[in-house]
């Protein structure tokens, strides 16, 4: 029993910041029409500048979201503006080739790290770093649990931004019907950049929050775009709930297969997950929620 | 990679003129294939250093019959494709008569398969999965022991300090962690020491805590891992967190005796023991001197990984020596009947089991002790006594 609920905890906490990983790659697969896969180098990135400003300043990681978030959202509006919408004015063989540059984008963000940080193994240790709190034989991890927390109000604070304000609806109107929203008078484009901005500042969070409990080399983005790809599918494209829901589905499949099956097959197990969802749901959650 | 061979010749080149030796002397060509970029970078790094530092020494004092030794150093990225590309441009267009380096296991295996096949001895660094020298290759010598051997000193160890009763595995499924798990495993059973469970991790997992549980769960006496540095270090550090108190946290050498093991894991890291292959204080000559220079020249550091480079040179430069003719069939000739003292240790390649061309060394075993790496096993060579049995994490704090 206390196996499978300590399982369920790190399934849970890990879903959390998958969740936040997610999220930002939904919203932009929403608006943009296409997968940004560059998506786990921005969060190398945002782990970069956190690491910089904890290491040469002593700013706690939580404090550099402020630093982080904002650095990484004049980012995507940069890429955006001048490397993404000129390429959808240009006619070419391939109508995703916007995505391609993303590909291209990541592997330069990678080189870019490496050039200046080395392929050194980095982290930054805090008095939370290790620290857990038990209950009943069960362990919550500190920084987990800070980095759940802030996933969850920054999720809420999405939700209220996309729901109640112009800037939010307009989004929401591109991401449903693009061409509707430029007749009603929505300027797609400036929505675009904005939700680039978006997509990124919210994978920096998770970036920030992530480096207190995990290590830091150029080539950790990889394996992360590959985990939000894998979320967005489970989610439904475009869906941020379904974001969240995939978010935290991946945290616990991983969880559990790591307890029940084997921890040499973690990567797998995603994948299984994302293949029966493709072929048995293939809207992802946001089938079944509708929302 | 070819800007680094053309710094080393450069380098040569300048300490040749420095030293008025002759520039006519042609060098001799030597190939080293090291992983200096991807996740292994860190110990190709200490590697490298550890070559050309004693490749420098050599060459100041003469070279081998007045003619330099050059190194051509290739980078394998940790990939087996690259590192053979690596060592089929090495022979093909660079000529050399001897090949060494190696380091993953996965790597070496694919890198000596081609040196056998185009007949270019190649000696072994690190790559430390058994079946490498188990393959008959008669053009294949490695210098250090294999990995099911790391755990010598823990064996007795175990035996008569911890009195083990139970251990759990833990192991990266690679070529070097499954070798070296299943090794162990066949070692405990013989000892009469249960084995509660085996388990693999893909390198670079976010969260061991689920596998952690399962191990806590079986209350092993001990805890072994096979893992390099950053697995190892949130092994350690997330074991802390679930309050898992083993007797025992024992690494199989790789990851867990690096400096940057100890950077990473924190305080999670203090009392870890791990099996190790060379401390600076064993009995052999130059190797204190070896440590000393390293952290003078390159200010951090080195361990056994940069001795058994240092050594692999020392090797090559002692067989180039005695090689009746420069061909690679007469380097493999000179090779067979090494019997040499390096800082790394006795080295003679001796057929013994399924293996051949092996050399056999005694282990050790270490631990970390508030941030150093102390030998603390055997104690013929211990620099402090070993911390046994370790405190709980809960009554560690300060």
């Amino acid at each position: 029993m206390e196996v499978f609920l300590q399982t369920l905890v790190a399934g849970i906490l890990k879903g959390g910041l998958y969740a936040l990983i997610g999220i930002g790659m939904t919203l932009i697969m929403g608006v943009m029409g296409i997968i940004n896969l560059a998506h786990g180098q921005m969060m190398m990135v945002a782990m970069y500048i956190t690491y910089v400003f904890f290491h040469y300043i002593g700013l706690d990681p939580y404090a550099t979201l402020l630093i982080s978030m904002p650095s990484l959202f004049l980012l995507g509006v940069f890429i955006q503006m001048f490397l993404l919408n000129p390429l959808m004015k240009v006619e070419s063989i391939l109508p995703e080739n916007q995505v391609l540059m993303t590909v291209g984008i990541g592997m330069v963000l990678t080189e870019i790290a490496r050039f200046i940080f080395t392929s050194n193994y980095l982290s930054v240790k805090t008095s939370y770093s290790t620290a857990a709190i038990h209950i009943g034989g069960i362990s919550f991890s500190v920084a987990l649990m800070i980095a759940f927390i802030f996933a969850c109000s920054l999720t809420v604070g999405l939700f209220v931004f996309l729901i109640k304000t112009d800037l939010g609806r307009s989004i929401r109107a591109v991401s449903q019907d693009g061409e509707a929203a430029e007749i009603m008078g929505i300027n797609a484009e400036q929505i675009k950049i904005v939700t680039m901005g978006l997509g990124a500042a919210l994978v920096a969070a998770a970036g920030s929050l992530l480096l207190p409990i995990y290590y830091l080399f150029p080539d950790i983005g990889g394996p992360f775009t590959r985990k939000a790809f894998v979320i967005t599918i489970l989610g439904g494209l475009g869906s941020t709930v379904g974001a969240i829901f995939g978010g935290v589905a991946l945290g616990l499949a991983e969880a559990f297969g790591a307890t029940y099956i084997g921890m040499d097959f973690e990567d797998m197990i995603g994948l299984i997950l994302f293949l029966l969802v493709l072929i048995f749901i293939p809207g992802g959650f946001k089938r079944l929620t509708k929302v | 990679m070819k800007r680094a061979a053309l710094l080393v010749v450069g380098a040569l080149a300048i300490s040749l003129i420095c030293l008025g030796i002759s520039m006519a002397a042609d060098p001799i060509k030597v190939g080293v294939v090291l992983p200096l970029t991807g996740e292994q970078a860190k110990f190709g790094e200490i590697e490298k250093n550890s070559f050309l530092m004693c490749l420098e020494e050599i060459n100041k004092a003469g070279g081998i019959k007045g003619r330099p030794i050059e190194l051509l150093i290739e980078d394998d990225t940790g990939k087996p494709d690259v590192g053979r590309s690596a060592v089929e441009k090495l022979i093909s267009q660079d000529k050399v008569v001897v090949l060494s380096g190696g380091y993953s296991s996965s790597v070496t295996y694919a890198m000596c398969a081609v040196a056998q096949q185009r007949k270019i001895p190649f000696l072994v660094t690190t790559g430390s999965a058994d079946k490498i020298t188990e393959q008959g290759w008669d053009y294949v010598f490695r210098l250090n022991p294999p990995v099911s051997e790391y755990p010598q000193a823990l064996e007795s160890f175990m035996k008569e300090v911890a009195k083990t009763q139970s251990v759990a595995i833990l192991h990266e499924n690679t070529l070097f962690g499954q070798s070296g798990s299943k090794e162990f495993a066949a070692l405990c059973e013989t000892a009469g020491v249960k084995v509660l469970m085996k388990e693999g991790y893909e390198a670079g997992a976010v969260d061991f805590k689920p596998l952690l549980v399962k191990v806590k769960a079986a209350k092993p006496d001990m805890v072994y891992m096979i893992s390099y540095i950053m697995d190892a270090a949130l092994l350690m550090r997330q074991s802390k967190e679930l309050e898992f108190n083993p007797k025992l946290f024992v690494g199989g050498g790789a990851g867990f005796t690096l400096p940057e093991f100890a950077k990473n894991a924190g305080d999670a890291a203090d009392d870890v023991f791990s099996a190790d292959l060379w401390s600076p204080k064993v009995p052999y000559p130059g190797a204190q001197e070896y440590f000393d220079n390293y952290g003078k020249k390159f200010g951090s550091p080195t361990e056994y990984h940069g001795a058994e480079a240092y050594a692999s040179m020392q090797v090559l430069a002692d067989v180039l020596k005695r090689a009746k003719d420069l061909t690679p069939a007469g380097v493999r000739e000179a090779m067979l009947v090494t019997d040499m003292k390096t800082v790394f240790g006795p080295v003679k390649f001796i057929a013994y089991g399924k293996k051949k061309q092996q050399n056999q060394l005694p282990t050790y075993l270490v631990q970390w002790q508030k941030g150093t790496l102390e030998t603390v096993w055997p104690k013929s060579v211990a620099t402090k006594p070993y911390v046994y049995p370790i405190l709980p994490w809960a009554e560690k704090k300060k």
